[in-house]
């Protein structure tokens, strides 16, 4: 017996995240759920581990059906979850962090002394080699990623999920890890590994959930499988793209030759004028510091930038002198500034120039022009420049901040997971304004985690793994399992 | 104007919360509502004019005398409280008003004591030493924080207490120290030229001074600045969401630096304003924390160079009414108390913006 989740659903607005998910756990079972980013496993252990709330569908645990409404109840039923970003609290002692939440007292007051041998005896009895006395922020992240695995053995756990537990850890370090809870397993513990890393999952779990587009669409067995064949379920069969209509791409706009620079390493690509360039990849391969790179936030620590003919852009500034367009990842954070107005919104970067400025001035006619011109040719609802910034949706955000950099009439446009998080028909919108713009001649470089926006808009794809460039291909040659191979890094036979 | 009041409303529904709480509170440890009335009402006529005994005939001084007093100390708290405002804007929390205020009197003092120059640019050359004192004090921790990220908090409260030793235990009982005349043996630097002092409005009858002019011009010029000039839009949009202005190709750590100068200079401007509109020369010690008080007017005013200059004359005036209620056995200090309560309010803003939501709702709304 164990713990079974039963057609489970759950939406996000207009977004399906789950489309009844069923899956079973036995106990001491390794089990491995595989998909690409968005495809919903780390939403369906969020939903196991009472983080959300399932739309429809029950858990069952022995046969049973619990209701899992927090992290509280998650804990007290058994279930643990260690998340990729952690948990812990810097500051404080191993000990400290483990007890963290129930506390052994005395008098009220933490009993430090018993909280340390508690945490030395579970230590012990699980193998794990940990000073409770150390300060976290002391320990390598190998380290600090026990703590978090102690911390819900701890709590006694039965169930313990590993959300992409080897995403920040050394390989040596994930050996290690392997090795620990395979003996945990051994011991009864019911593991799940959430992963995109198809060799460790191969040969970890002893079973292989793999999800795609918020359903379950296979079940296998390691023994059975091959990366090769788990990526093509993680990818499936897709129905071809309709292709834009054909470009003729003009001259270099940007040409980066072997940059390196943080995750991105030896990169060479060119962008032409009239072409729209897809960047694939499984999400913290290097997209980020590409985007970053061409929009002038960080430095190039090796190889050389071309912009246009012009030497390398140092600054966003400069960058945006040359004529390059941000539309960031992070909306909220690098896109707008909700506590100011539409208008001003919309003058952010070209807050300097005509029409929005007059001298040292600010030009508050010219600037209300602009605004509303761009709020009825974008379709930015509602229409009222004055309105603040964060009292618009997410899609009329989105379309504001599109239109934003698509005004200043760049040259190349960086746009970073743009359609993310919209509704569908704001999607089309904004996919619409950067095929328009490669009409006109424009530069673009897509960044997207989402492969069928990739592909449905792109002239060329480059793909990303580690950092370097695992594969060029051109719109004729686009082949979605060989596209999913190369995200996944896995080379050809 | 809807947003505006929108903005105001939280300062001003602390200030008269804080005012009712206050009142109630003198009235029960005073014995009644009739001292408390009493007790209130002279403060606001020692605030800003006893008019009753100005309309039973008494000579206009009944009006001036009080005015001036308010005046005085809402021109102090007016320039640091300008002074914490224009750092918040962008972001920074200089807690260093009161340091640079130490050394821009200091600087005031001693320019306005060592220099012999006709009275207009005497005045001009005080000012403006003080100010660039406290701007060159400033300008350390601005430069700390852009190239090697130290937190201004830290730098600009260590640097409080540096100037402060500096100046008071050394300079000013040491080599500053004025000369001493027999047996009168006082600590201080020498009396400032009259070239340097800030020159009286209304002549003998009331020590009001321009410096309550300089501060209101202050205000002014810094609203107009964050609110009309591009430069000042840079300001608020790096202390709304330093990232998306970086990302927009806005120089943070320069505005950093030339924010914090600006904060700094305002400051020393106060200091200036203390020594040539009231104390003529640098005393033992200022005594006073004008330069903490401008946290609390930039926090009451929202950190609108209106709203602070507003915080500050109505604080302002009711410390300098304060004292008359030392009649009804009311301690002078008790402004000091609804000012600390006002200011506890508004830090309950999310409260009074959630309150405020339902009064004025939003237009558009999310």
């Amino acid at each position: 017996m164990g713990i079974a989740l039963r057609h489970i659903s759950k939406r996000f607005g207009s977004q399906v995240a789950l489309d009844d998910v069923s899956l079973e756990l036995e106990r001491g079972e390794r089990v491995a759920l595989v998909g690409e980013n968005g495809a919903g496993k780390s939403s369906l252990m969020n939903v196991l581990y009472g983080l959300y709330a399932a739309d429809a569908g029950d858990i069952a645990l022995d046969g049973a059906p619990v209701r899992i409404r927090t992290p509280a109840d998650a804990l007290a039923r058994g279930i643990g979850m260690v998340h990729q970003h952690f948990t812990l609290v810097r500051t404080l002692s191993v000990a400290e962090n483990v007890v963290l939440g129930n506390e052994p007292t005395r008098g009220g007051l933490l009993d430090l002394p018993r909280a340390i041998a508690e945490v030395q005896a579970t230590c012990r009895r699980f193998g794990f080699e940990l000073d409770p006395r150390a300060r976290v922020d002391a320990l390598t992240v190998g380290s600090q990623q026990k703590v978090e695995i102690v911390k819900a053995l701890h709590r006694g756990v039965s169930t313990l999920i590993l959300d992409e537990p080897t995403a920040v850890l050394t390989p040596q370090e994930a050996d290690e890890l392997f090795a620990v809870t395979r003996k945990l397993a051994d011991e009864g513990l019911t593991v799940v590994l959430i992963s995109h890393k198809l060799r460790e999952v191969l040969s970890f779990a002893t079973r292989i959930a793999v999800m795609r587009r918020g359903k379950k669409v296979a079940e296998v067995k390691p023994a059975d499988a091959t990366p090769e064949s788990l990526a093509a379920l993680m990818v499936g069969a897709r129905t071809p793209p309709p292709p834009p209509p054909a470009s003729t791409p003009g001259e270099v706009v940007v040409a980066l030759e072997r940059v390196t620079a943080g995750r991105l390493k030896e990169v060479s690509l060119e962008v032409r004028a009239g072409e729209v360039l897809g960047i694939a990849g499984v999400d913290g391969n290097g997209q980020r510091e590409l985007a970053e790179v061409l929009t002038g936030l960080r430095r190039v620590e090796a190889g050389a930038l071309r912009l246009a003919g012009e030497g390398r852009p140092l600054t966003p500034r400069q960058a945006r002198a040359l004529g390059v367009a941000h539309v960031p990842e992070d909306r909220l954070h690098h896109g707008i500034v909700t506590d100011f107005t539409v208008a001003e919104n919309v003058s952010l970067g070209r807050h300097r120039l005509a029409p929005f400025a007059k001298g040292a001035l600010i030009d508050f006619a010219g600037r209300l022009g602009r605004t509303s011109a761009l709020l009825e040719s974008h379709d930015v609802r509602p229409r009222e420049p004055g309105l603040r910034m964060g009292a618009l949706s997410g899609g009329n955000q989105q379309k504001l901040v599109v239109g934003r950099e698509l005004d200043a009439a760049p040259k190349l446009l960086v746009a970073v997971q743009p359609t993310r998080g919209l509704d569908l028909a704001a999607v089309d919108a904004v996919r619409a304004r950067l095929l328009d713009f490669r009409a006109k001649g424009g530069a673009v470089v897509l960044v997207s985690l989402d492969l069928d926006e990739v592909l449905a808009l792109s002239d060329r794809v480059v793909v990303l793994y580690e950092g370097r460039v695992t594969g060029g291909f051109a719109r004729a040659a686009f082949d979605e399992r060989v596209l999913g191979r190369r995200m996944l890094g896995v080379r050809d036979a | 104007m809807r947003e505006t009041l929108r903005a105001a409303l939280p300062s001003v529904a602390s200030i008269v919360t804080s005012l009712l709480v206050c009142f109630v509170a003198v009235a029960v440890l005073r014995g009644g509502l009739e001292v408390a009335l009493d007790a209130f009402l002279a403060m606001t006529w020692g605030a800003f004019g006893d008019f009753p005994k100005f309309f039973d005939g008494a000579s206009s001084a009944v009006l001036l005398r009080p005015l001036g007093e308010s005046a005085t100390k809402a021109a102090l708290l007016t320039l640091t409280g300008l002074s914490v405002a224009v750092a918040f804007r962008v972001g920074l929390f200089n807690i260093g008003a009161q340091g640079q205020l130490v050394v821009g009197a200091l600087a005031a003092a001693v320019v306005g004591a060592a220099v012999e120059l006709p009275a207009v640019a005497h005045l001009t050359l005080s000012l403006l030493a003080a100010a660039g004192a406290g701007a060159l004090y400033a300008l350390g921790p601005a430069l700390l924080k852009r190239y090697r990220g130290v937190h201004e908090v830290i730098s600009t409260i260590m640097l409080n207490w540096v100037a402060v030793s500096l100046v008071e235990n050394w300079l000013v009982t040491g080599p500053l120290r004025a000369v001493t005349s027999g047996d009168n043996s006082i600590a201080g630097t020498a009396q400032i030229h009259d070239s340097a002092a800030l020159p009286r409005l209304v002549g003998d009858v009331s020590r009001l001074n321009a410096g309550i002019l300089l501060a209101v011009l202050a205000a002014v010029v810094l609203w107009l600045w964050l609110s009309r000039f591009t430069g000042g839009f840079e300001w608020r949009a790096i202390g709304a969401n330093p990232a998306a202005a970086e990302a927009s190709g806005m120089n943070v750590g320069r505005s950093f630096v030339s924010a914090m100068l600006v904060s700094g200079a305002l400051a020393g401007l106060a200091g200036a304003v203390l020594i040539l509109g009231t104390e003529q020369r640098y005393p033992a010690t200022i005594g006073a924390p004008y330069g903490f008080d401008g946290i609390a007017m930039a926090l009451i005013g929202n950190g609108h160079p209106l709203g602070v200059l507003a915080s500050s004359l109505l604080f302002g005036g009711l410390r300098a009414g304060g004292t008359r209620m030392q009649l009804f056995g009311v301690h002078k200090s008790f402004p000091e108390l609804i000012q600390g309560l006002a200011l506890l309010l508004v830090a309950a803003r999310l409260v009074w913006l959630k309150l405020s939501a339902k009064v004025l709702p939003p237009k558009g709304g999310a």
